[in-house]
């Protein structure tokens, strides 16, 4: 009899199953050169390096920016407003105008200087790309009396926070500029491989000290369990954004150092406004408290999640805590039905980052029990960007932090109706934004934002379920890495040895 | 005809003759016992043992095989990361892989006939256009055809099959298109042509009944390739949406969870392996047994 081969479905079998086991990684090569690169695996892709435009809100820009581009001022770790471009400022009585005086000593990448002209151009270009960051300069005016001092004015208090949030580029710069971006910071772009790596150098002409690190590499991992494998090879050297049962698995390494931050994040889950659907509060907040976010919170996020009571993290200006979403299905249901709710219809809810899977299968559950289907769509940063963009989703989540930590940068800057983010418009909600927006009384500002943050909670505009904080690990054998509450660690004073 | 070496001298050394029919006996029957469990629990298991993929549980979640959970019952293959059963989920992705399985491995059949039989029959120019298609697809890898359409569309059920039948059907056309070239020399063929049987007739009675054999056989081997070929969409997170159970899924979902909790994503892996390796085994033994029949 003919001997039979072994089936090649057999052994494609058997590839499959050991393939899932295992997690597809190099393991570091022993290289008898001192490691001089330092790898991060951030939680957000880096799609583009233009500050100023559609992706300029996002952390997946602002982060390398940070790294490539001067500011006028950057807070440091404490948050304090430290001299960036800018030398020494001065605001007058009323905080309504800042004087800036910049460095004569700076030059971008390719040798030339930077002066007010190049200032005055970014926030033009800011301002007028409408970006999600433009919002921070609404109202601002800017004026260059000559090469090396900028005017910032505005009709309310202008904030520094919001002022470190403007990069500066060259002065002719188009969006073809960002391949290869020239700016005037601690490093320059070596490669950019959208949404893939990013690899930077130092900036041998940067006017601060300049690295002492070989290479730093932005490498964009998806899946957490192989981000955290390639930690623990060795093959990246931090990441962030660590879910609590992980953890566990690397604090017995003595090779990581594992910390856990407070951010200014809250989960964000916006309804589309421009959905008949969700044109009435009633609905909104039905759909809310259906939903047992604290169970949901306390089993999956036991570490690194709160309940939030505020669109703003506790740690921001102009924080009010509002009264608690009771859990209650049954009345949820009862204010569904009575409001004409269309059972029939799907809900998609879309998002982009990957440890919130069970946390919005959690949610499907729950709404499920009273007849409401809610899909979770899992999407890639720039598919997410292009659809939340085109108001292409029903609820939309996301991690809304409020890096100049006033209210201003966050409910100020996403909820009037010119904002458009989400579709809602409510001309008392205008009225009482721009009137903090116009006020420099400092305790005037708080009650204002208090009283807008209050009807942004109880207009069930999104909902706010959760304060985070974030787990980063790193390679103990890196100095000068520290921990960020915004997400974006500064790379510039990190090295090896 | 029979095979040299099954002539005397083997009935002479009987045990070992004995011997072998047992074992070929049981190679045919295991496989086709274990598939015909796991179409059983297709079929009817669901109903056993009901799953709701979008309820989770989380204070059940991350349960050990045989431990108890919150409502008193017993997790006997444990839950996930979601609460939600692992037992429960193995079963339902069966009746998920059966049917994506037979849905596609029918869509390829089908297509591969009807392209196949004409080709093999009729010959000439679209005969020898099709030949080239058709090696140009075997060329080409399958799964990374598949994954390309499956990752164009919205997730879902019909996007999967046809994303798999996308480079399924050639193997069909091959295979339908070979035996229709042989069959039609033979003379019961010939003899309703020469009686002006009309061709359709031709190829519906007198050669289509002869691909029968093979063609089985092959749909079995076809069947637990696009079993794996689901799993592994799934798993990539192109195939089936959240909300249909799926092995693949499964399997995926207990990646991070290997360290701790490794029933997750052992027990689908399990289920999957065992049933595409014993579909594979009794596609094999079709496959040995219709190419014998077919040369007799």
């Amino acid at each position: 009899m003919k001997k039979k081969p072994i089936p090649l479905v057999a052994v494609f079998a058997t590839a499959l199953t050991l393939a899932a086991c295992s997690t597809p990684t190099t393991a570091p090569t022993d290289s008898p050169e001192p490691k001089d690169t330092f790898v991060v695996a951030p939680q957000y892709a880096t799609e583009s390096l233009d500050p100023h435009g559609a992706n300029s809100g996002g952390i997946g820009t602002t982060h390398p920016s940070m790294m490539i581009y001067s500011r006028l001022i950057a807070p440091d770790e404490n948050g304090q407003m430290r001299p960036d471009l800018a030398e020494s400022w001065e605001p007058n009585e009323s905080g309504t105008q800042y004087t800036f005086h910049l460095r004569q000593d700076a030059v971008f990448s390719d040798g030339t200087p930077v002066t007010s002209a190049e200032v005055v151009a970014s926030l033009e270009r800011l301002v007028e790309l409408q970006g999600p960051a433009s919002g921070n300069f609404a109202g601002t005016t800017i004026e260059a009396p000559d090469q090396y001092t900028v005017i910032l004015k505005k009709d309310g208090l202008i904030l520094l926070g919001q002022v470190a949030l403007l990069f500066v580029t060259k002065a002719d710069v188009t969006e073809e500029s960002f391949t290869k971006p020239v700016g005037s910071g601690p490093f320059v772009v070596k490669e950019l491989l959208p949404s893939e790596s990013l690899t930077l150098v130092p900036n041998e002409t940067y006017y601060g000290a300049v690295p002492k690190i070989g290479e730093v590499n932005f490498r964009w991992i998806p899946e957490i369990s192989t981000r955290l494998t390639a930690l623990q090879t060795g093959e990246i050297d931090a990441t962030w954004g660590i879910p609590d049962d992980q953890v566990a698995a690397l604090t017995g390494n003595d090779e990581l150092r594992v910390e856990q931050v407070d951010t200014t994040l809250v989960v964000t889950m916006w309804f589309n406004h421009k959905r008949p659907a969700f044109q009435d509060a009633a609905v909104r907040n039905a759909i809310w408290q259906a939903i047992d976010f604290d169970s949901i919170i306390a089993t999956l996020f036991p570490e690194s999640g709160t309940p939030s009571l505020s669109n703003i993290s506790p740690n921001v200006f102009g924080y009010s805590a509002n009264q608690a979403k009771k859990y209650d299905p049954a009345a949820a249901r009862a204010a569904l039905e009575a409001s004409g709710f269309d059972f029939g219809q799907t809900l998609q809810i879309q998002y982009k980052e990957p440890e919130y899977t069970q946390f919005l299968a959690a949610m499907a559950s729950d709404l499920a029990e009273i007849g409401v289907t809610l899909e979770p769509v899992q999407k890639e940063a720039a598919t997410w960007l292009e659809d939340f963009n085109g108001f292409n989703w029903d609820i939309n989540f996301q991690q809304i932090g409020t890096a100049a930590y006033d209210a201003a940068q966050n409910t100020g800057r996403l909820y009037p109706c010119a904002a458009d983010r989400n579709g809602y418009c409510n001309p008392d909600l205008d009225a009482l934004l721009a009137d903090a927006a116009g006020t420099a009384d400092q305790s005037r500002r708080a009650e204002l934002y208090a009283e807008a943050g209050a009807i942004v909670w109880d207009e069930a505009i999104g909902m706010f379920p959760m304060l985070v904080r974030t787990t980063y690990a790193w390679n103990a054998n890196a100095k000068g890495f520290v921990p960020d509450p915004l997400l974006q660690p500064n790379l510039a004073p990190v090295s090896f040895g | 005809m029979r095979f040299p070496g099954n002539t005397g001298k083997a009935v002479q050394r009987g045990t070992p003759r004995t011997a072998t029919r047992v074992f070929k006996k049981w190679t045919v029957a295991v496989p086709g016992m274990i598939v015909a469990i796991y179409l059983l629990v297709a079929l009817f298991g669901p109903v056993i043992a009901p799953y709701d993929p979008v309820a989770t549980n989380l204070t059940d979640r991350l349960l050990c095989p045989g431990c108890e959970t919150s409502s008193g019952s017993i997790a006997w293959l444990g839950t996930d990361a979601t609460g939600r059963d692992m037992f429960g989920q193995i079963v339902a992705g069966t009746r998920t892989s059966v049917l994506i399985g037979s849905l596609t491995v029918s869509l390829c059949a089908l297509v591969g006939l009807i392209i196949g039989l004409p080709a093999g029959y009729f010959g000439g120019l679209a005969d020898l256009a099709l030949s080239r298609v058709i090696d140009i697809l075997i060329a080409f890898p399958s799964i990374v055809l598949a994954i390309v359409v499956a990752g164009l569309f919205p997730r879902g059920l019909g996007v999967v099959v046809v994303a798999l039948s996308l480079s399924g059907w050639v193997s069909f056309a091959r295979l339908s298109r070979s035996a229709t070239m042989s069959t039609k020399e033979r003379e019961w063929v010939a003899a309703a042509r020469v009686m002006g049987v009309p061709a359709r007739s031709v190829l519906v009675r007198h050669v289509l009944p002869f691909l029968a054999g093979p063609m089985v056989a092959l749909i079995a081997l076809e069947f637990g390739l696009i079993i794996l070929g689901e799993a592994g969409l799934s798993f990539l997170g192109i195939g089936l949406p959240a909300s249909t159970v799926s092995w693949g899924q499964s399997i995926a979902s207990g990646k991070e969870y290997l360290a701790t909790a490794w029933w997750i994503s052992a027990f689908p892996g399990i289920a999957l392996a065992l049933l595409v390796i014993m579909v594979g085994l009794l596609g094999d033994q079709l496959n040995s047994r219709y190419q014998r029949g077919g040369s007799r």
